[in-house]
């Protein structure tokens, strides 16, 4: 269950962060310059195999187990409950949804703004975008697969679940030539905010001292409880929107 | 130099606290609550049902003023 524990969490998440720098790698390459956009990319992927190998190694060999899920317990709380929230307020309608075929065109259009490309050599405006776009998207992927990799200890199976989403999403990318508009993000996003809560709660709880009823097995029954109590706070916070703007509308003349 | 530790502590800041800073806020003060509880003697088995009903609770207050009518509405 471990393995699983590790690798489905950072799969999901790596998806959405990858469908998210696709987008960006995309609208650099097409606009700009293939070779130095690619150069970029391989450089932020290297960079960021440095931060997860080094970090993720010298936690798990150097904090002591309890301290180590207090602290990413916390941060995973932190964390989860704001993909969550962002997730349950999108999906009730009471923030925009990620677009990523107007970030595409809005990053297009910024990069016919910028100097022509060089005929010869290295362009280092596509190299610069897409080394900043994939590392800050892949941090995002990096921050999880050493935390839920360190804490269940299973750093292999985390960094296995991030690559083959990497290599699903690229291969996606290259079989439709366009971003991927029609990957469900929001839900995506859901269950990766679900997923981080329930881990980090429980995990959080364990470094605190709590005796979690049925041990391990407490994981599924708060994971069915948050996601229960998610889908109806989706319901309560459209309520209450429909209730503003019912309210907005009768009392204009 | 400063602008690198600034621009590092940007990250960090949007990353954790972001739009929604009660919850960087409350999950802290979640956690040392029931820290606390747990050394002046609250039953573990109880503060494992208080820490997961304070964090569901805080994402209910976050997506309530989150989905506050705006003014004038």
């Amino acid at each position: 269950m471990n393995v699983l524990v590790a690798a489905l969490p950072a799969f999901l998440a790596s998806a959405v962060e990858f469908v998210e720098a696709l987008t960006i790698v995309l609208a650099v390459g097409v606009t700009r310059q293939w070779r130095s956009t690619l150069i970029g990319v391989a450089a932020a992927v290297v960079a960021l195999a440095a931060i997860v190998g080094v970090f993720g190694s010298a936690i798990v060999l150097l904090v002591p187990i309890s301290v180590l899920r207090l602290v990413v317990g916390g941060f995973l709380v932190i964390y989860g409950l704001q993909w969550l929230v962002k997730a349950i307020l999108r999906a009730a309608g009471a923030k925009a949804k990620h677009d990523e075929d107007a970030i595409y065109a809005a990053r297009v259009a910024a990069m016919r703004e910028e100097p022509p490309v060089a005929t010869s050599g290295m362009d280092w405006i596509s190299f610069t975008v897409a080394f900043k776009g994939v590392l800050l998207e892949g941090m995002e992927v990096a921050f999880i697969v050493v935390t839920f990799g360190a804490s269940a200890g299973q750093l292999g199976p985390a960094i296995l679940g991030a690559t083959l989403a990497g290599i699903l999403v690229v291969a996606v990318g290259i079989a439709v030539h366009r971003p991927l508009a029609r990957v469900p993000e929001n839900g995506l996003k859901f269950m990766v905010g679900l997923m981080l809560t329930t881990f980090g709660t429980f995990w959080a709880g364990e470094g605190l001292g709590v005796e979690w009823p049925w041990s391990d097995a407490t994981l599924i029954v708060l994971l069915g409880v948050f996601l229960v109590g998610s889908l109806a706070a989706v319901r309560l916070v459209q309520a209450r929107l429909d209730g503003a703007a019912t309210a907005h509308l009768a009392a204009v003349p | 130099m400063g602008r690198y530790l600034h621009a590092f502590g940007a990250f960090w800041y949007d990353f954790l606290v972001g739009d929604r800073p009660e919850l960087f806020v409350g999950s802290i003060a979640i956690l040392a609550a029931i820290w606390a509880a747990i050394q002046v003697g609250l039953e573990p088995g109880l503060a494992g049902l208080i820490l997961a009903a304070l964090v569901f609770s805080l994402a209910g207050w976050s997506l309530w003023r989150a989905s506050r009518p705006a003014p004038g509405h």
